[in-house]
């Protein structure tokens, strides 16, 4: 028997669909500034790219702000904090239920309920991209656009240099971490059910 | 603003004068030098000390043969040569007399000296086989296209940008990047920064520098990051130093000039560097780091983006092989249970 879980109050939902339309925008344009070429339509211009990704990247700032203060003050908070015991071995059946027990139709090891709206893998790559990548993301980014700040050398390396090689490989892993949740979430009740889910609030079950 | 722009010519003002903080030295340097060069000089056994002695200092000592009276003097600053400067140059081995008329031998100097023409660089330089690799005629054909010389008649001489006493190539990959752009930018100040300066050339009311760029974010970073000759020539594969200087209008002013992987800094600002060397240490432009800078779209790591599209790839076939699996398996293993 399927249940369904208020799992995404309407204030995490706008903020889930801020950030994913803001990241696209970064993306999209911060690997037009990366692969920059007038001669390629593929990519933005140059400077419509760096504004673009400038206040993209502003506005995402205070999104992160505000769903920083929702994980503090409400119970969202409670979905981000690790348990560190038998961590490993909580992975480790989640990803083989992902790679194998899935496909043999085992029970998903950790089932989504009303206390639990992440797996092990899920909440782990959460914490890593909210809590870490994120924020360097956010430091090494405002320094991009305040470069007076940044050191002129660190250990013989010129600090801008070094600020956005720490941006671009940090840009990558939030693009290899979208493709993962993308794909993901298409592995719900149905593969649209979890897509419906985070614009109604109610999680379906399988 | 116009204070910022009035600070930033003063500090440049200052720094084309500073050499003068040397003169105190040039009698020890000055004269180990010159007898290096006396065997290359057409006037070996004439001394420069003789004009030295009051064009190599800022203040002068003059003494009436008659009265025998002495006064000290200030040196106007455009007849003052700074002898450590002089002797640095690429010019150091000749003597004041090899290129300044025979008037000159005699104090006071008379009238028609002062009407003296200088040489340009063609005149030594040109058709020269010895000196065939700088391209001096080249340079000409552009100088002659450029904004300088149509612009003013032809009073704009090689002698604006290029002071034969103090000349030294910058563009050749010698010394400190950084050093050599704020040199070249310098060449461009001496005249954009004073209107003084430019009103020898041109009727032509100056327009202050730093408020017409800036539309460049981080201008300063900009100006201290490459030449002004990078955006207001035309690119050429002529020459080393493109030496055609286009009108204000005419300049580079897209971003992705510079900011992409085909970056007209490669052809201008690290010609030189990027004939020697076309990659460096795994990166896309890598040359530039020589300089200290780093330009976004012009330079990226290939190791970075190779791995980064490697894995990006092979998640997505990784969801590819996942899918097809779920479209296959998972419906046959439903069918039997």
């Amino acid at each position: 028997m399927s249940k369904n879980f208020y799992h995404y109050p309407v204030w995490v939902r706008i903020w889930h669909m801020t950030n994913a339309v803001l990241c696209l925008f970064l993306i999209v344009t911060g690997f037009s500034m990366l692969y920059s070429d007038p001669a390629n339509d593929l990519v933005v211009g140059f400077k419509r790219a760096v504004s673009v990704h400038n206040i993209c990247g502003i506005l995402l700032t205070v999104s992160y702000t505000i769903f920083l203060f929702g994980n503090l003050f409400t119970a969202n908070g409670r979905h981000y904090l690790l348990t560190l015991k038998g961590l490993g071995v909580r992975l480790w059946q989640q990803g083989y239920y992902y790679v194998y027990g899935y496909f043999k139709g085992e029970k998903a090891p950790f089932p989504v309920n009303s206390e639990r709206k992440f797996n092990p893998l899920q909440q782990i790559s959460y914490v890593g991209v909210m809590y870490f990548v994120l924020p360097i993301l956010f430091v090494t980014g405002w320094a991009l656009m305040f470069p007076e700040f940044i050191l002129k050398k660190f250990l013989g390396f010129s600090g801008i240099f070094l600020t956005d090689q720490f941006h671009v490989v940090l840009g990558f892993l939030i693009i290899i971490f979208l493709f993962i949740h993308l794909y993901v979430s298409t592995m719900g009740k149905s593969p649209m059910s979890n897509f419906r889910s985070i614009v109604t609030g109610w999680h379906e079950s399988h | 603003m116009v204070f910022k722009d009035l600070f930033f010519c003063l500090f440049l003002s200052f720094a084309l004068v500073s050499p003068a903080g040397a003169a105190p030295q040039q009698d020890e340097t000055g004269v180990e030098k010159k007898q290096k060069g006396a065997e290359f000089s057409l006037y070996a056994n004439e001394n420069n000390e003789n004009c030295l002695k009051c064009h190599g200092r800022l203040v002068y000592t003059i003494t009436d043969t008659v009265s025998g009276l002495t006064r000290k003097d200030l040196m106007a600053e455009h007849t003052f040569i700074s002898p450590d400067a002089f002797y640095k140059s690429v010019h150091w081995s000749f003597n004041c007399l090899d290129c300044h008329g025979e008037g000159f031998k005699s104090f006071p100097h008379p009238l028609e000296v002062r009407f003296e023409t200088g040489w340009s660089c063609l005149d030594c330089h040109g058709y020269d086989p010895a000196y065939a690799q700088y391209k001096f005629e080249e340079i000409d054909i552009e100088y002659q296209k450029s904004i300088h010389y149509t612009a003013t008649d032809g009073a704009f001489t090689c002698w604006q940008c290029h002071d034969a006493h103090y000349y030294n190539p910058l563009a050749r990959g010698t010394g400190d990047g950084r050093e050599n752009i704020l040199r070249s930018n310098e060449m461009c100040l001496h005249c954009h920064g004073n209107p003084e300066v430019m009103g020898l050339v041109t009727e032509k009311e100056l327009t202050m520098v730093l408020p017409r760029h800036e539309w460049l974010p981080n201008v300063d970073r900009h100006l201290a990051a490459v030449r002004c000759i990078d955006c207001h020539t035309r690119m050429t594969d002529n020459v080393l130093v493109a030496h055609e200087v286009m009108p204000a209008d005419s300049a580079v002013n897209t971003c992705a000039d510079c900011h992409s992987q085909n970056t007209i800094l490669m052809g201008t600002l690290y010609k030189y560097a990027s004939k020697e060397s076309r990659d460096q240490k795994g990166f896309v432009n890598g040359v530039i780091f020589r300089n200290d800078s780093y330009v976004i779209g012009a330079n990226r790591s290939k190791f970075i983006s190779m791995a980064g599209l490697l894995i990006i790839a092979a998640v997505l076939a990784f969801a590819l092989v996942h899918t097809i699996f779920r479209i296959i398996i998972r419906p046959i293993k439903k069918y039997y249970e």
